[in-house]
């Protein structure tokens, strides 16, 4: 393989990882918009997510197979089932600690994500669940390079979901009301818009996102667990930050940056693996330092 | 609600009234137990616990160990040097006579020096890096073969295979670092070439960089010395991107689990395994008896975990008392048993005298002997 080859195949690589850190992102950045909570529950509603997914490929795969159909419709019911289940975990939990100190409801987040992956722990008796599907391994050979259909698939389904939700950020009402209470939600209540509303909406968007990320994770790799929305909600956190957090094109952003250096840092030559995170997490450093408000983000000048 | 707070209450008091019972009464012999049961590696350690619970159970009802009856205290290490630490301090202050489990080595190794200081005798059943060896204070006593010993069983696997250039993978942890040095080591001292050696991160579920830098390092046969659930999909990674050569496991990813994930791309794999239930002639009823209690089939570390303690049960039933260093005595005198996972003996390291590791391969969905 020539140095383009490994060049290209990297590029495909990171593509199909970034996609998965971009969705989680969006989460992350859409709550932390409009409450300015680090919702670090948020890995944890990308594996409740897997797992209703699982459920409900299970319960469709009868009558449409186990196939991309399936885990198409699977992947809806559990947008919509993590859709609700953040938004009653924001009512139940954030909500009455919205005017509390910014401390303890970042320890409350912190506790939601316990309850949640200790709740799928008692549940699943920690054992390794096989996602078992139907989908193939094919793909095109171009070359060396070797392009899978599943992650064409994958990247244009990440691909169409943030386009919608860009466009339904950027030109419907709710997306208007969205980015209006994040400047300002005293303000938003003074003109008559729901707060409460718009805060219940953005969480079942931001789960739903999650749940989705979690669903195809399963079904591409192959296998879900209740610790599987750690390590993936630490990413998606960082991606979140290089991007300029509170940015919706920033998390995507950031998400696709972070894939891609994953996965040229492994290529490093002369270094070997063991330093991929080194290498990204110093590219991360570097971009706080040029830019503390990430990538994307917007300087925020506190008034008094 | 305020049902919901009665209830609670009301449970938590019972539990405290309970609770002091069973500490009043003190003529039991408490065993502490320190596996992972929350955390990543929290299969095992509830299969381990489910194991040594089951010897327990037998010892008890055949009149327990001295007259006594045998009560674990299990502690939760969750595969995590710090969580451990504080497990074995809990363990330390309920003055329990022994202790016996040990999972991850990285976080069993922290643990010696805390055995060591309050000097409780410790088996550990799973834990088998040779860095453990230098960190012994002399109270630990490994019932599992050492990571040396499967460095050596795996170059002569490949080495048979005809393998050239080898590929590494390894998770950066103690356990899977350790086996993942030692083979290198051993295989270039053998004359032979390291194709790549690869360090990812524990949980990362995508291997599409490493698998792509394997593919061009044209390596003849890739070794994964880490644990099953990220192996299985590395697996199933390297032979969706048609990866042709030989692939070999190491010791933490026997689990019949790794079948399920990888499903068909596991045909074909090799293990390097302790001796798991199922290739363990005597283990017929252990397997049985097991099955009938919790549901499922013990997974690979349940028979020595059952050994772990019958054996401590035996050192202290041997030194007929529970004083610390007559059971070391008794330990480190250990020979000439037939165990359920064979003769245990220890070397002057306190480590297991025999290796018993067995090659398998992946068949039908299921683990089979490799005769080499």
């Amino acid at each position: 393989m020539s140095f383009f080859d490994s060049f290209f195949q990297q590029l495909i690589n990171g593509l199909v990882l970034g996609s998965f850190y971009a969705l989680v992102a969006l989460g992350y950045t859409m709550v932390f918009g409009v409450i300015k909570l680090l919702n670090f529950a948020h890995g944890d509603f990308y594996m409740a997510g897997a797992f209703v997914g699982f459920g409900a490929l299970s319960l469709v795969s009868g009558a449409l197979g186990a196939g991309w159909m399936g885990i198409f419709v699977a992947m809806l019911l559990a947008m919509m089932a993590i859709g609700c289940l953040g938004v009653v975990i924001e009512r139940i939990a954030y909500h009455p600690m919205l005017n509390a100190p910014r401390l303890s409801i970042l320890i409350t987040a912190l506790a939601v994500s316990l309850v949640l992956q200790n709740a799928a722990l008692a549940l699943t008796g920690g054992q390794y669940t096989a996602f078992s599907t139907d989908i193939g391994f094919g793909g095109f050979e171009v070359g060396n390079l070797f392009i899978s259909h599943n992650q064409i698939i994958l990247v244009a389904t990440a691909a169409v979901l943030m386009i919608a939700l860009e466009l339904g950020v950027s030109r419907t009402m709710y997306g208007r009301a969205m980015r209006a209470v994040s400047i300002d939600k005293d303000m938003c209540r003074m003109m008559g818009i729901n707060v409460a509303g718009v805060i219940a909406v953005t969480f079942f968007i931001g789960s739903s996102l999650a749940a989705a990320a979690g669903t195809m994770a399963g079904a591409y790799y192959g296998s879900i667990w209740y610790f599987m929305g750690f390590l993936i909600g630490l990413k998606a956190f960082t991606a979140a930050v290089i991007g300029g957090i509170g940015s919706i094109p920033g998390a995507m952003l950031g998400g696709l940056i972070l894939g891609l250096l994953e996965s040229f840092g492994t290529n490093i030559e002369f270094i070997g693996s063991e330093w991929k995170d080194v290498f990204t997490f110093a590219i991360l450093i570097l971009v706080l330092v040029f830019k503390p408000t990430g990538l994307l983000g917007k300087s925020e000048v506190e008034r008094m | 609600m305020r049902n919901i707070i009665t209830t609670v209450a009301s449970a938590v008091a019972l539990n405290v009234a309970i609770g002091s019972v069973a500490m009043a009464q003190s003529d039991a012999i408490t065993i502490g137990v320190q596996l992972p049961t929350t955390g990543s590696e929290a299969t095992y350690g509830i299969d381990m616990l489910n194991a040594i619970q089951l010897a327990a159970d037998e010892i008890n009802a055949s009149g327990g160990v001295l007259g006594k009856q045998i009560e674990l205290s299990p502690a939760d290490a969750a595969c995590d040097p710090q969580q451990s630490v504080n497990a074995a301090s809990m363990l330390a202050s309920q003055n329990v006579v022994g202790v016996v489990g040990g999972y991850c080595s990285g976080a069993t190794q922290p643990t010696l020096n805390t055995y060591g200081d309050a000097n409780i005798p410790f088996v550990i059943i799973a834990a088998n890096s040779t860095k453990l060896i230098p960190a012994n204070p002399g109270n630990a006593f490994m019932i599992n073969s050492t990571g040396d010993y499967q460095a050596e069983t795996a170059v002569d696997f490949f080495e048979s295979q005809g393998v050239e250039s080898l590929a590494i993978i390894n998770q950066g942890d103690a356990y899977s670092q350790d086996l993942a040095s030692l083979t290198r080591d051993e295989w270039k001292a053998a004359g032979h070439e390291i194709a790549s050696f690869d360090v990812v991160n524990k949980g990362e579920q995508d291997f599409s960089a490493v698998v792509s830098k394997i593919k061009n390092s044209n390596a003849d046969a890739v070794f994964w010395t880490a644990y099953y659930a990220d192996g299985a999909l590395l697996i199933r990674q390297l032979r969706q991107r048609g990866y042709q050569g030989v692939i070999a496991v190491g010791d933490g990813s026997t689990s019949s689990k790794l079948f399920e994930i990888a499903g068909r791309a596991a045909e074909g794999v090799y293990a390097f395994a302790n001796p798991i239930p199922a290739f363990l002639p005597g283990a017929q009823d252990f397997n049985i008896q097991y099955e009938s209690e919790y549901g499922r089939a013990p997974g690979p570390y349940a028979p020595l975990s059952y050994d772990g303690l019958q054996l401590m049960a035996w050192a202290i039933e041997k030194a007929g008392s529970t004083d610390s260093d007559a059971i070391q005595q008794a330990l480190s005198s250990a020979g000439g048993m037939e165990w359920l996972t064979g003769p245990i003996s220890f070397t002057e390291d306190n480590t297991l005298a025999r290796s018993n590791f067995i090659v398998l391969e992946g068949k039908g969905g299921e683990w089979t002997r490799h005769e080499q």
